[in-house]
């Protein structure tokens, strides 16, 4: 038997985006398409960043990844499968940590994986060494409103990654936090993937930030939000920062992305 | 140790106390009123009152009625409050009927329940729990409107069920916003206990004030609105050392020198 001809696609694609668009009901009576014709493969492995300005529909998109919102025509799939809800394959970090403020740090990371069915002393003994491998040994008592905005998304990330989804989303996650803790989190996020190698959904406004973390970079253009471009970010790994910053490839990227950046900003605007 | 401002905190209520008792002996001194007595004759009728059976079973019969109220309250409020936070339909379907009973004085409805349900324990109860019910719901209502949407989600994604969400985030995420509701709720639950007395003369605290009122014995009627009011303030610190063990997480804390480098 002769296999079929039509799976052209790479057999290690994990989700796939396929003519997605979403249309808001707004107050105004007037519908607001956020996205328009979506499609995107996103291979297994990969760390794949949405740069775009702010309101192209990057969070909705990956929303409707999550299965936190459904789109309203096409269709996201996670190995062949169509999305019709969250689950514990696809893991949330939001730009807000929203961590559970009524739970201790240790309680925030065990709750998934004994949600999950773990016995209680492995998801604490498991949950203790990712609190360990994000940075915050000794803190795992502590409640949420007694941490820093850095603390909280360490937390969050470890949190997302104690029940194992096949695939992190990440909504701007570094977003509220200051240039400093902004970089130590980029770099111990890359240190973190760099050992296991999950795919990433990574949402971003900042280009710099895109081109150092990713494998490939989806650049979104606004009203309504389209995909502009795909830029496959060929840099080596493991990336240090110091050499990178260093280096003319990344800083072609980051000037050639900062320019088409600029121009879609200017189409978003002009509507 | 403990440090002087804790022990201000803790010394106010009661200077307030006897601040308030020694203005009503003076007061009292210079009206020689019959109806007026002072504060130290009100005092001294208070062991004849909680030393007399009949008077006991009288106000514990009170308390009991206050507390299934408040309870049934509570345990209904809750859930109804935090269902109508989180689903719209079910807040369109309360909303109406309970911004009718709202404004209206539950001791206003008392005649037509006595009319239904006489005069006994199943009335009061009832003009309580509805005194009750309001606070709760509304505190209830609002905390589980402000419940972070990505919270949810982020409990979605770990595979928690709507139901489980509604219990182990919504329910949690509110707590500190309805265990205020609870507060008033309690304060309203004396409040309505005793004016349910008031009309329905038949047993409680309330009979015992308003008898004494007809008879004239008014250090009994003074006496036992300090055994009232100390019931409320007693109920009210106890629930606040309660709430305040449950919530401490959320209570905003500013002297914690904390940054992670
Ligand atoms: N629930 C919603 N209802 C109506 N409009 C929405 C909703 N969510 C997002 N939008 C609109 O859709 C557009 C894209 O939003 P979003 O995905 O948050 O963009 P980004 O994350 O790129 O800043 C914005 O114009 C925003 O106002
Ligand atoms: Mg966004």
């Amino acid at each position: 038997m002769a296999e079929p001809v039509a799976t052209r696609k790479p057999a290690s694609s994990i989700i796939e985006i396929e003519h997605v668009s979403q249309i808001f009901q707004t107050s105004a009576r007037k519908d607001h398409q956020a996205l328009s014709d979506i499609s995107l493969t996103i291979e297994e492995g990969a760390f794949v960043s949405i740069l775009g300005p702010s309101g192209c529909g990057k969070s909705t998109l990956l929303y409707i990844v999550g299965g936190f919102v459904s789109p309203t025509g096409g269709a996201a799939k996670m190995k062949g499968k169509t999305i019709a809800g969250p689950g514990p394959d696809r893991g949330p970090v939001f730009q807000e940590f929203a961590l559970f403020p009524w739970k201790t740090v240790l309680g925030n990371v065990t709750y998934g994986p004994r949600q999950q069915g773990m016995s209680a002393s492995e998801a604490d003994a498991q949950s203790r060494a990712l609190i360990e491998m994000v940075g915050l040994k000794g803190y795992e008592s502590f409640y949420p409103k007694e941490l820093s905005g850095g603390m909280k998304q360490r937390v969050a990330l470890a949190r997302t990654l104690a029940y194992h989804p096949e695939v992190l989303l990440m909504d701007e996650p570094f977003g509220a936090l200051d240039a400093h803790t902004r970089t130590r989190l980029q770099n111990d996020l890359l240190n973190i993937w760099e050992r296991d190698r999950k795919t990433v959904l990574f949402v971003t406004h900042s280009v710099d930030e895109a081109v150092f973390l990713s494998d490939k970079v989806v650049m979104m253009s606004k009203s309504p939000g389209r995909i502009r471009q795909v830029i496959d970010i060929d840099l080596p790994r493991p990336r240090r920062r110091n050499e990178l910053l260093l280096d003319p490839r990344y800083q072609k990227y980051v000037v050639d992305i900062e320019r088409m950046f600029d121009e879609s900003d200017e189409v978003g605007s002009r509507s | 140790m403990m440090p002087p401002t804790t022990l201000a905190r803790r010394a106010a209520p009661v200077l307030a106390c006897i601040g308030l008792l020694a203005l009503w002996q003076v007061a009292a001194l210079a009206l020689k009123n019959d109806s007026f007595p002072t504060a130290i004759e009100a005092i001294r009728a208070i062991p004849s009152i909680l030393g007399d059976k009949e008077a006991l079973i009288n106000i514990i019969a009170s308390l009991r009625r206050m507390a299934i109220g408040f309870g049934v309250a509570v345990f209904v409020s809750i859930p109804l409050g935090l269902m109508m936070g989180r689903s719209r339909a079910v807040a369109a379907f309360f909303n109406p009927l309970l911004m009718v009973i709202y404004p209206v004085p539950k001791a206003a409805l008392m005649p037509i329940i006595m009319l239904w349900l006489g005069v006994g324990d199943i009335t009061k109860t009832l003009v309580i729990f509805l005194g009750v019910s309001l606070p709760v719901i509304y505190h209830s209502f609002e905390g589980a409107k402000a419940v972070e949407e990505k919270m949810l989600w982020s409990g979605a994604a770990m595979g928690l069920s709507a139901a489980q969400r509604m219990v182990w985030i919504v329910l949690p995420a509110s707590l500190p916003e309805i265990l205020t509701g609870c507060r008033t709720g309690l304060v309203l639950a004396l409040i309505t206990m005793i004016t349910s007395e008031m009309i329905a003369r038949q047993s409680g605290a309330g009979n015992i004030l308003f008898n004494a009122l007809d008879m004239g014995q008014y250090d009994t009627v003074f006496a036992m609105i300090i055994i009232v009011g100390a019931m409320g303030i007693g109920l009210d610190a106890l629930f606040e050392r309660v709430r305040a063990k449950l919530v401490r997480w959320s209570e905003p804390q500013f002297d914690i020198p904390l940054s992670f480098s």
